[in-house]
């Protein structure tokens, strides 16, 4: 007859024991999300981010935009109406870690690819208050001032390899030129679309790229990438 | 030794609650400050380490992981001691290095968020050298307590310990799983997460709702079981309600952390999974309240004499209240009007004002005169101030975004006439500006009930009003079988 | 004596984290690094300091603290 007492009189016990209560609904929940195939939709367009959009998300981590904007479009009628299309498991697939956020003091951002125009983005930015009166957000003109430092650019495409984003060895050797040719619209582009379709040169200011420069790169391709036109419902289903 | 006296190390446990005090402090300072941003953003000041969103994760950490961690790391030593009649395992040395250790990962983690450095996880902010640096203090902080709970002297282990060792060993699995990355280089904070999208979601979710189940729940739940009979001088009302609802609720937390993806591109059956299990929680949830609460029966008249008591019960009635409300906002219809909204910030500080503070509040008043050799508390009245001071604090934080979050999901939600969605944006953030002033002000109310606290504690130090006539045994010796 | 085995570990332990310390700092790419290395190096020697403080006091029966 099993008795409580002998868990209560051996720490050993109770310690493997709690730690195997624990365990199971972590595994039951977490490791089928890596074997079930369907988990992540199988769409067309998705490829990894450009170098300066790479940048640009780094900057989005780092001011914490996530704490006050989500990146995750619920499949809601109303939200659907407001934001665009319901963000696919396919859409994040390339974040290190996700950035879909748990709070709304501002807008969704998960299609705000190709809303505004890059100089709204800049001008937004810098003075959030002057274009939407109720906003709340934080001026963001010291990124204007801030030359971006990507001096290590090519070791953060390595380390995004290493967890599974499939950079090719080219856009590996080429990810300096391809930044650079991203912040500059008299750069000749060719070779940026072509590793990455879609990415959008932003305005920049003839200086060396900025903070500013990466962010709206990063922003203006949010939730673009996916080719909706070709996804057929059944695609979609996980 | 020669006579049956342990001599426990209780010096340890000083530095830990002085600390505790004093993150508190921090803690609900940045709180009042980035509340006060939401309230009027002109107070971002346009500096980039003053901004709401690097601030806001020096309130979070600091609230839980400086003020609730210290607490919970100096409690568990003293009431490990005490309950296994052993002296802390390891020395002086190793106890001593988790308390600078500890504090050293804060402060550390502090300043690399407000000169923008951060993992983007909510409550993982902390990057990869941090991370490893705590990984480094939790194993020394596991040794000493596994050490003490095997070279004691009673031959049970008493419940609060089993409550204190699950949080232990939970969250550094979580802590380690959850926080995999990969840095550019050994000689850059940069690090990319090992995991991606849909299952970067649900691992920050799993930790981060465990965070809540096993640091904030089970943590203090190892608190209310030792202090709260303490303070009553009552036993445990029900043995076998402990032993039931700890299974069940170290077993079922885990399950919940979909609960916050509904609706997202997570699969159905991990959201479905995720809200059958938080509906279920909340019966041992309530099982831990129920058998804290009846431990007062026989005792409530000294509720009416022993304010430090009322924080203590106070504080489980707070976490009957957000463990029911917790399983409402797990179903998925409910949870589709509330999500991203207000109404979960006022549910987590219901929680963590309510619950955390408020039994941490109760203990240290219950321990800083037994710690310090002290007759007893310098002023009740200021305690019965602070009380009263922080409870309409909290009232005021938790309605006012009850409202606020309420108003945000339907007017997101709301049609015109036309078929036409009726606001934009911008109408729902302006339209809960009074809210955030008033939540600015509960805010406030529990900082200054802090500051009260503080000086309390001070003064009980300090006074000679409430110093000792003779004591009777020194520093930190107590007879066994105290 | 269980106080002074425990110092000596630790004392050592300790030591060599803020030895990585100093190698990360050397070679920081960023300040949160070079401030992160040189700052594990001070809480190393302090901390150390303060171990063979108490290892004294202990012996000479002083303040125990």
């Amino acid at each position: 007859m099993f008795r409580h007492e002998w868990i209560e009189k051996n720490a050993i016990l109770l310690l493997v024991l709690t730690l195997l209560t624990v365990a199971i609904g972590g595994i039951v929940e977490i490791i089928p999300l890596f074997t079930i195939e369907t988990t992540v939709e199988h769409v067309v367009g998705m490829r990894p981010y450009t170098p300066l959009e790479l940048m640009g998300r780094n900057i989005y981590i780092r001011e914490g935009c996530y704490l006050c904007h989500s990146q995750q479009i619920r499949a809601l009628k109303d939200e659907v109406e407001r934001y665009g299309h319901f963000s696919l498991a396919a859409e994040s697939m390339y974040d290190h870690p996700f950035q879909w956020g748990s709070k709304r003091i501002g807008p969704d951002l998960a299609r705000v690819g190709g809303k505004y125009s890059s100089d709204w983005h800049y001008a937004h930015l810098t003075n959030p208050q002057e274009l939407v009166p109720e906003s709340l957000m934080p001026k963001y003109g010291f990124m204007a001032n801030t030359p971006l430092d990507f001096d290590h650019i090519a070791e953060h495409l390595r380390a995004n390899r290493l967890v599974g984003v499939p950079y090719t060895p080219d856009q590996i050797a080429h990810a300096n030129d391809d930044l650079l040719a991203q912040a500059n619209p008299q750069a000749d582009a060719e070779a940026l679309m072509k590793r990455y379709p879609k990415a959008v040169v932003v305005p920049g200011n003839d200086r060396a790229p900025t903070e500013l420069d990466a962010l709206v790169a990063y922003l203006q391709m949010l939730g673009t990438l996916v080719d909706f036109a070709n996804t057929s419902a059944e695609k979609l289903q996980q | 030794m020669s006579n049956p006296a342990i001599t426990y190390n209780e010096d340890v446990v000083r530095k830990f609650v002085i600390a505790g005090m004093f993150w508190a402090v921090v803690a609900f300072l940045v709180g009042v400050y980035i509340a006060a941003e939401l309230a009027w953003p002109e107070a971002n000041l346009g500096l980039s380490f003053v901004n709401f969103g690097r601030l806001r994760p020096v309130h979070t950490s600091a609230a839980i992981f400086a003020f609730g961690g210290s607490v919970l790391i100096g409690t568990s030593f003293y009431v490990v001691q005490r309950t296994c009649r052993a002296r802390l395992f390891g020395g002086e040395a190793l106890a001593d290095f988790v308390f600078w250790g500890y504090q050293f990962f804060i402060v550390m983690a502090a300043l690399s968020y407000v000169m923008g450095f951060s993992q983007g996880q909510e409550y993982a902010e902390p990057e990869w050298h941090l991370d490893v640096w705590l990984t480094v203090v939790w194993v020394a902080y596991a040794v000493i307590f596994v050490g003490t709970l095997l070279k004691r002297e009673e031959p049970h282990i008493y419940v609060a310990n089993w409550f204190y060792l699950a949080f232990i060993l939970t969250i550094a699995v979580l802590h380690v799983v959850n926080n995999a990355a990969i840095p550019i280089s050994m000689y850059s904070a940069k690090s990319y997460a090992v995991y991606a999208g849909v299952q970067s979601a649900l691992i920050q979710w799993w930790y981060g709702h465990n965070a809540v189940g096993f640091f904030l729940t089970a943590g203090f739940l190892g608190m209310m079981y030792y202090f709260i009979p303490k303070q009553a001088d009552r036993p445990i009302y029900s043995y076998r309600l402990s032993v039931v609802h700890f299974w069940s609720l170290v077993f079922m937390y885990i399950w919940a952390g979909p609960h916050h993806l509904h609706y997202t591109s997570l699969p159905d059956w991990t959201q479905t999974l995720g809200m059958v299990f938080s509906l279920m929680l909340w019966m041992p949830s309530w099982g831990g309240m129920i058998n804290g609460l009846m431990t007062l029966s026989g005792a409530w008249d000294k509720l009416r004499t022993d304010p430090a008591l009322r924080f203590s019960v106070t504080a489980v009635g707070f976490y009957g209240m957000s463990t029911f409300e917790g399983p409402v906002l797990s179903i998925r219809d409910v949870n589709a009007l509330a999500h991203y909204t207000d109404w979960i910030v006022g549910h987590v500080h219901s929680g963590t004002l309510g619950w955390n503070a408020f039994i941490s509040f109760g203990a240290i008043y219950y321990l800083v005169p037994v710690l310090w050799q002290r007759s007893g508390l310098y002023s009740t009245r200021l305690v019965a101030w602070h009380y009263w001071i922080s409870t309409l604090g909290i009232v005021l934080y938790i309605s006012s975004m009850w409202v606020a979050g309420i108003m945000q999901g339907l007017m997101w939600r709301a049609y015109d006439a036309f078929g036409f969605l009726q606001y934009s944006f911008a109408e729902s953030v302006n339209a809960v500006h009074p809210y955030y002033v008033i939540r600015w002000m509960g805010g406030v109310m529990f900082f200054v009930g802090a500051l009260i606290m503080v000086y309390n504690l001070v003064m009980t130090v300090r006074s000679s009003s409430t110093s000792r006539a003779a004591p009777d045994y020194p520093a930190g010796a107590i007879a066994a079988g105290e | 004596m269980e106080d002074d085995l425990s110092g000596f570990i630790v004392g050592v332990m300790v030591a060599l984290l803020g030895l990585v310390g100093l190698v990360m700092a050397s070679g920081a790419y960023d300040n949160a690094i070079f401030i992160f290395g040189l700052s594990l190096a001070g809480f190393a020697v302090l901390f150390d300091i303060g171990l063979i403080r108490r290892h004294f006091d202990r012996r000479s029966g002083g303040p125990h603290v």
